[in-house]
């Protein structure tokens, strides 16, 4: 289910109960998977080909277990998921990026500007302070001054040229019951 | 399978200043002499400097000017990696009329793996594309110079006093010429063993000019020294902040503990180099000229020379009991060569690291030679070699495969042998030294050498 305003191209696999704000992309063969809660993704993201948001049983505890909440996986506005990245962080900000092939556990908390680099992973469980930069085969760590600049330029060119090449998923309006369109 | 292809498990010996096991792929054979030379036994040369990343070529003298130091390009303080530039808008006054406000273009350096940019340390943008960017000074540079023209004269004067103690008139020395690169590079000077000023000598002035007495004041001790902040070991580290060695000591100027003050530097060049055999002073190895060429002019690598054994399978080894392993030959050369193989002898003083027996083909192996055609002949006719069936496996254009007996001798650990290797080598390149005799084939020489095969544990 989507808001007016979103790209959602049909060979994406969303599953679950899934909000997408105005103005994201998700491009083809990204996969977003809503197993054990709703995710809520925020405005003007882009989601690129085989990124997988997941939101899923922690691993140590059965799906079946009775005092289980489902917990709601936040994604603010304006970030950035890489080619082929892995995102299971249950909270992430506004103007992050995640690079490709990089992967943020479930404990991770990303707060705004981070840049998580290109195959880093992080499963620490930690608050990632702003405008922190991940980088190296070490997964060293600096601060930046500024925060990445948000792809503005890039959703649009992607919002007109999409749907020239590929089949959206239609609206669904929020009130019927989560299933995937 | 694949790691029995790895180059460490066939080791050929070099008998230079010092034995040295080394895997053919990295040897040299000097024609002239007919031996094998490693890195450790040919004289290294500078032929020229580049930039890795923009590709440009610069003549020695001016690379020391600028101390190895591209001019356009920059590396990334924190993790060396090479900077791009990049632009961006900003509004700007126009000269004319201040109330309006235009578009200029901006430049800043920014790192695509860590994403630094000029902009943390405060360098402001600049408006031109490129050289704009300047390295901070360093403070001491003014005494350093100093200092070093002060030495460079003291040393030149010491020459001149010890050249006047010799009392054999020695042929004029030319040493500028020579002394202009790197002092101890080229054989004239290194044959002199001089005292340890001898390097500087070589940067020093022409011995023309007048000689201006350079004095220097000496260093003063100070007796106070700053203390230390109140709240050094108080305050909290912010390690993001605090700078990691490497950074650091890439900057020796001045070694900033804080991230905030890492500039860029300019890059370092590279340089490819020349290999002279020390005996013959033929050069080995001469690479060309234009930085974007990986080829050589002269190219004298051991695999082209000398045949080539590596290890094809090896079954499972146990001690004290004989098994085959299976060895192929290659013969690099065009012309029909015979190998021989010989077991070290008892007190072979080369033999150290053999772990086990090893019986080898006591009949000579003949190789074809190599056919650059034959790939492409699907008709090849069958070569026409007597191949006992107990020894040779199989034969493909110049390549063979034979058998050798081990017998582990230790109930632990790796297993290494170690065979001598005879074959016959036609100098193609040696001078005709009798211009009298006329001969279509030159002669053949024979050469030994001392392989070692390390093949790995026994079988458990």
């Amino acid at each position: 289910p989507q808001e007016t305003g979103a790209v959602v191209c049909v060979e994406s696999d969303i599953r679950g109960d899934v909000t997408i704000g105005a103005r994201t992309v998700v491009h083809p063969k990204a996969r977003i998977i809503a197993e054990a809660g709703p995710i809520v993704i925020g405005e003007g993201n882009l989601i690129e080909e085989q990124a997988l948001i997941i939101n899923s049983f922690p691993e140590n505890i059965l799906p079946d277990a009775e005092d289980i909440e489902p917990k709601t996986m936040s994604i603010g506005f304006n970030n950035v998921f890489e080619v082929g990245c892995v995102s299971q962080a249950l909270k992430i900000g506004d103007n992050n990026v995640i690079e490709s092939k990089a992967e943020v556990g479930r404990s991770v908390i990303l707060s705004s500007g981070c840049i998580v680099g290109a195959c880093c992973a992080v499963n620490t469980c930690e608050v990632i302070p702003e405008n922190t930069v991940i980088y190296g085969s070490e997964c060293l760590r600096r601060v930046q001054t500024e925060r990445p600049q948000p792809q503005t330029l890039q959703l649009d060119f992607l919002m007109k040229i999409l749907p020239n090449y590929h089949h959206l998923k239609k609206t669904v309006k929020a009130s019927s019951t989560p299933a995937r369109s | 399978m694949a790691t029995l292809l790895q180059p460490e498990k066939v080791l050929y010996l070099v008998r230079g200043e010092k034995k040295i096991r080394v895997p053919l792929s990295q040897l040299y054979f000097c024609r002239y002499c007919s031996e094998l030379r490693s890195l450790e036994c040919v004289s290294h040369e500078v032929d020229s400097h580049f930039c890795p990343s923009c590709l440009e070529n610069m003549p020695s003298a001016e690379a020391k000017l600028k101390k190895n130091r591209c001019a356009n390009c920059f590396d990334c303080p924190c993790c060396m990696h090479t900077l791009s530039t990049r632009a961006t808008n900003i509004p700007a006054p126009l000269p004319d009329d201040p109330t309006k406000t235009t578009m200029k273009k901006a430049y800043y350096l920014a790192c695509g793996f860590c994403r630094w940019t000029s902009r943390d340390v405060g360098m402001a943008d600049k408006s031109v594309a490129s050289g704009g960017w300047q390295e901070p000074e360093n403070p001491h540079t003014q005494r350093i110079n100093k200092l070093i023209e002060y030495y460079q004269q003291l040393a030149q004067r010491e020459k001149l006093e010890r050249d006047r103690k010799k009392l054999a008139r020695r042929r004029p020395f030319m040493p500028q010429a020579f002394s202009e690169k790197y002092g101890l590079g080229t054989r004239l000077q290194r044959q002199r063993s001089g005292a340890p000023i001898s390097a500087l000598y070589g940067l020093s002035l022409k011995e023309g000019e007048d000689q201006k007495e350079i004095t220097i004041e000496p260093a003063q001790a100070l007796d106070e020294v700053e203390p230390l902040p109140e709240d050094y070991y108080t305050r909290p580290v912010n390690l993001p902040e605090v700078t990691t060695l490497r950074q650091r000591l890439l900057q020796p100027d001045f070694q900033p503990a804080g991230a905030s003050q890492l500039h860029p530097r300019h890059k370092h060049l590279l340089m490819k180099r020349s290999l002279r055999c020390r005996k013959c002073e033929h050069n080995l190895s001469k690479p060309e000229f234009n930085p974007t060429s990986i080829k050589f002019k002269i190219q004298l690598v051991a695999v082209s020379y000398i045949p080539e054994v590596r290890i094809m399978s090896i079954p499972n080894l146990r001690h004290m009991k004989e098994s085959q392993v299976l060895l192929t030959l290659t013969n690099p050369v065009e012309n029909i060569t015979h190998v021989s193989l010989y077991t070290c002898e008892e007190e072979d003083p080369d033999d150290i690291n053999s772990t086990a027996k090893v019986l080898v083909p006591s009949k000579e192996l003949v190789l074809a030679g190599k056919d650059a055609a034959a790939e492409y002949d699907e008709l090849a006719e069958p070569q026409g070699f007597q191949d006992d069936p107990d020894v040779v496996t199989f034969r493909k254009s110049n390549k063979i495969g034979f058998f050798i007996k081990v017998i582990p001798q230790r109930e632990e650990g790796d297993v290494t042998v170690a065979f001598k290797l005879r074959h016959d080598f036609r100098n193609l390149a040696a001078p005709i030294r009798n211009t009298e005799e006329v001969e279509a084939t030159s002669e053949a020489i024979w050469l030994t050498h001392h392989v070692e095969l390390s093949l790995g544990p026994l079988a458990t």
